[in-house]
């Protein structure tokens, strides 16, 4: 893979893979992932005909890593991808989000209709549906509870990192996970986006009821996903309404890209530059 | 201008690399393989160890690098009662610090090669034929990947080459060396019915064996075993052969989760010797650290914690003083000498227990252990590999102590 590079906004430094030429596609990696999730994914795009922009989301990977737990809120996540397109003068691109990053594209499709073409989603369904989890959805995010300790990092790390491995289990990319998370202030940075977003405080915080999704939608879930639900994902179709297609993958876990890699790239060829959004409502400008 | 040479991208020579360029020095580490690869050494890590590695700065390595705790030591052997088996709780020996950390010793030399290049250390892989000679201006080439010969003029080399002691030969510092048994391991996966918080050290027949789980279902197997069987672990078939030396009598289920694993990295064998230098391990211009500067018998499991005491020791008096000649590192050579020869001592009476087979040594072990379960004290060697050295009761280290031992038992 080239060289990442470095784009400055929003007060951070994102880095960046940048690859191939056409329409763009946007992959936004998860917890506790970078762009280097992909890697399986970006040469079928860029080979399909496709520009490929990955970041590594604030506080992961290469970029930079506020030790704020302000700096991870999800509007200013989202915010970092549009300053992002803006700067590259990216007007509709593709957004493909996994974990974490497909809750961000979620949003960054309800916040900025007409700044998406496609979006694909894996793993993590709409916000919408999580704003009521079961009680098993509950008990499956334990973990997100328990992040938000300030004790956290310690209990994580100690004793070699015991906890940590144990959580996460030898699933994904655990080794490199493990590499990168051990890095100055990384901890920290990936546990600030649970805290920023995930903390019974923010439950209680007023929601809007959430704009619609036009662009048309893809869902992808696996059935091995010991953290997430199939009703998060199969039932997020009733938040879109653009044309909403949802794909189970057998026999793989959470790390759906990297467990069933040219499924995946399979699926988001073929569903990438094939629908037509739902057209928005146009009510007509005031004119001063 | 470069300060310091370090030959040899070990445990002792990577951290000591890591120390010393985020103390602001120049520093250039020399390693011999290419990239990092299982090499099958040392891969166990006693509590004090990791306090060492705090204060190296260096404990993320061993996480990051895949080091994993293990809690408790089962004591199965031949000589004990199936249901007087102990569960020795090993988390609680040092405050804040868990149970000992067993790893896989190349990805964590890596991580800390990596980390010292992050602070400013220049890391040379593949440095072949590498000659040091000593004086108040040392001096070090070596051979590097595109072949050519390089040399470096640092104010002091730091010898951090094993058990090889190839800067020690050549600068002159001579070992007195024993081996007492043979010694074999190999890394294994799908130990899936193996606890993963339990290690198990023990004899039975012609065999000690060690089991350290990694985690994932990963364990490092070491077998000790007499001169006798030097080839039997070698050639067509070794592996197998090593795999079914754990079908023991005293492991649960006839050590079935071992012997059902699968190999998961080069199997090796080697002679156990140990080398205590004959005079202090230093000259003008060079200092030896890690294995190379004398060793105890890999039995004991303390050579990664020494090698980083050394590091340590040595790094702190070459970051507080300007002085960098002989005298200068008195106090190493002392600290050092004082640990070696408690670490000889102790791994003597262990192997003499543990690694010599046959009836009167299995007797011998039955009344050791005895004695060693009627009065506590007598458990005072197996102290040594959790705690430092100099922190285990002098007592310990008597010939008195060691005869009582023995003859009580006799």
């Amino acid at each position: 893979m080239t060289e990442k590079k470095i784009i400055h906004v929003n007060d951070v430094d994102i880095a960046y893979v940048d690859e191939g030429e056409g329409e763009t596609v946007i992959l936004l990696h998860g917890f506790p992932d970078s762009s280097y999730l992909w890697r399986h994914q970006i040469p079928a795009l860029v080979e399909g005909g496709f520009r490929v922009i990955a970041p590594d989301l604030r506080g992961f990977g290469d970029s930079s890593k506020p030790q704020e737990i302000e700096a991870y809120t999800m509007q200013t996540i989202v915010n970092d991808i549009v300053a992002m397109t803006i700067q590259l003068g990216i007007k509709r691109p593709h957004v493909v989000g996994h974990d974490w990053g497909a809750a961000i594209a979620w949003m960054y499709a309800f916040l900025m209709p007409r700044r998406i073409d496609h979006l694909a989603v894996l793993s993590v369904g709409h916000p919408g549906v999580f704003s009521y989890p079961t009680l098993e959805q509950r008990a499956a995010s334990w973990y997100m509870l328990f992040y938000q300790s300030p004790a956290a990092e310690e209990l994580l790390k100690r004793n070699g990192w015991r906890l940590w491995k144990e959580i996460m289990g030898r699933e994904g990319d655990y080794d490199r996970h493990l590499r990168d998370m051990a890095r100055p202030g990384a901890l920290t940075a990936g546990l600030n986006w649970y805290r920023a977003n995930r903390s019974p405080e923010a439950e209680l915080r007023h929601q809007r009821p959430f704009p619609p999704i036009y662009a048309p939608t893809l869902g992808i879930w696996s059935t091995e996903d010991k953290a997430l639900l199939e009703e998060g994902m199969a039932n997020s179709g009733k938040f879109v309404k653009g044309p909403w297609r949802y794909e189970r993958v057998e026999d793989a876990g959470h790390y759906i890209p990297l467990d069933a890699p040219e499924t995946v790239s399979k699926l988001l060829l073929g569903f990438l530059g094939t629908e037509q959004p739902a057209e928005p409502e146009r009510r007509p400008r005031r004119r001063l | 201008m470069t300060d310091v040479v370090i030959v040899g991208g070990g445990i002792a020579g990577a951290s000591a690399a890591c120390k010393l360029a985020a103390g602001g020095l120049s520093v250039v580490l020399l390693e011999k393989q290419e990239s990092y690869n299982d090499l099958v050494r040392g891969e166990w890590l006693a509590p004090w160890g990791i306090r060492e590695a705090q204060r190296l700065g260096v404990y993320d390595c061993f996480g990051a690098g895949g080091a994993w705790e293990i809690r408790e030591w089962m004591t199965w052997d031949e000589a004990v009662d199936p249901h007087e088996v102990e569960a020795v709780d090993m988390t609680r020996f040092i405050p804040g610090i868990g149970g000992p950390y067993s790893f896989p010793h190349h990805q964590v030399c890596e991580l800390m090669a990596a980390q010292a290049a992050d602070s400013g250390a220049t890391l040379i892989m593949d440095a072949a034929k590498i000659e040091v000679t000593a004086g108040p201006s040392p001096s070090v080439t070596y051979t590097n990947s595109e072949g050519r010969r390089e040399e470096i003029r640092p104010r002091i080399v730091l010898g951090a080459t094993g058990r090889g002691c190839t800067v020690g030969r050549q600068v002159g510092i001579t070992m007195s060396n024993h081996m007492h048994h043979w010694g074999g391991g190999v890394m294994v996966e799908g130990l899936d019915d193996w606890p993963a918080d339990v290690q198990a050290m023990g004899t039975e027949g012609d065999v000690m064996f060690m089991v350290f789980p990694q985690g994932y279902g990963r364990a490092r197997l070491y077998l000790n075993f007499g001169t006798k069987d030097s080839r039997k672990y070698r050639g067509p078939g070794a592996m197998d052969r090593f795999l079914k030396a754990f079908e023991l009598e005293c492991l649960p289920d006839r050590g079935r989760a071992v012997v059902e694993s699968r190999q998961a990295g080069p199997l090796s064998v080697w002679p156990s010797v140990s080398s205590v230098p004959e005079g202090p391990p230093l000259t003008e211009g060079v200092v030896l650290i890690g294995d190379e500067a004398g060793n105890a018998d890999t039995v004991l499991g303390t050579g990664l914690s020494c090698a980083m005491r050394d590091s340590r020791t040595v790094c702190e008096i070459l970051l507080d003083s300007d002085d960098w000649s002989p005298p200068v590192f008195e106090p190493y050579v002392k600290e050092r000498e004082f640990r070696l020869s408690r670490l000889d001592f102790g791994a003597q009476i262990i192997s003499r227990l543990h690694v010599e087979f046959g009836p009167a040594a299995v007797e011998r072990r039955r009344r050791v252990r005895k004695l060693m379960a009627k009065n506590f004290a007598a458990q005072v060697t197996g102290l040594l590999n959790m705690v430092a050295p100099e922190e285990v009761p002098e007592f310990g280290f008597s010939e008195f102590f060691a005869e009582r031992l023995f003859r009580e038992s006799a």
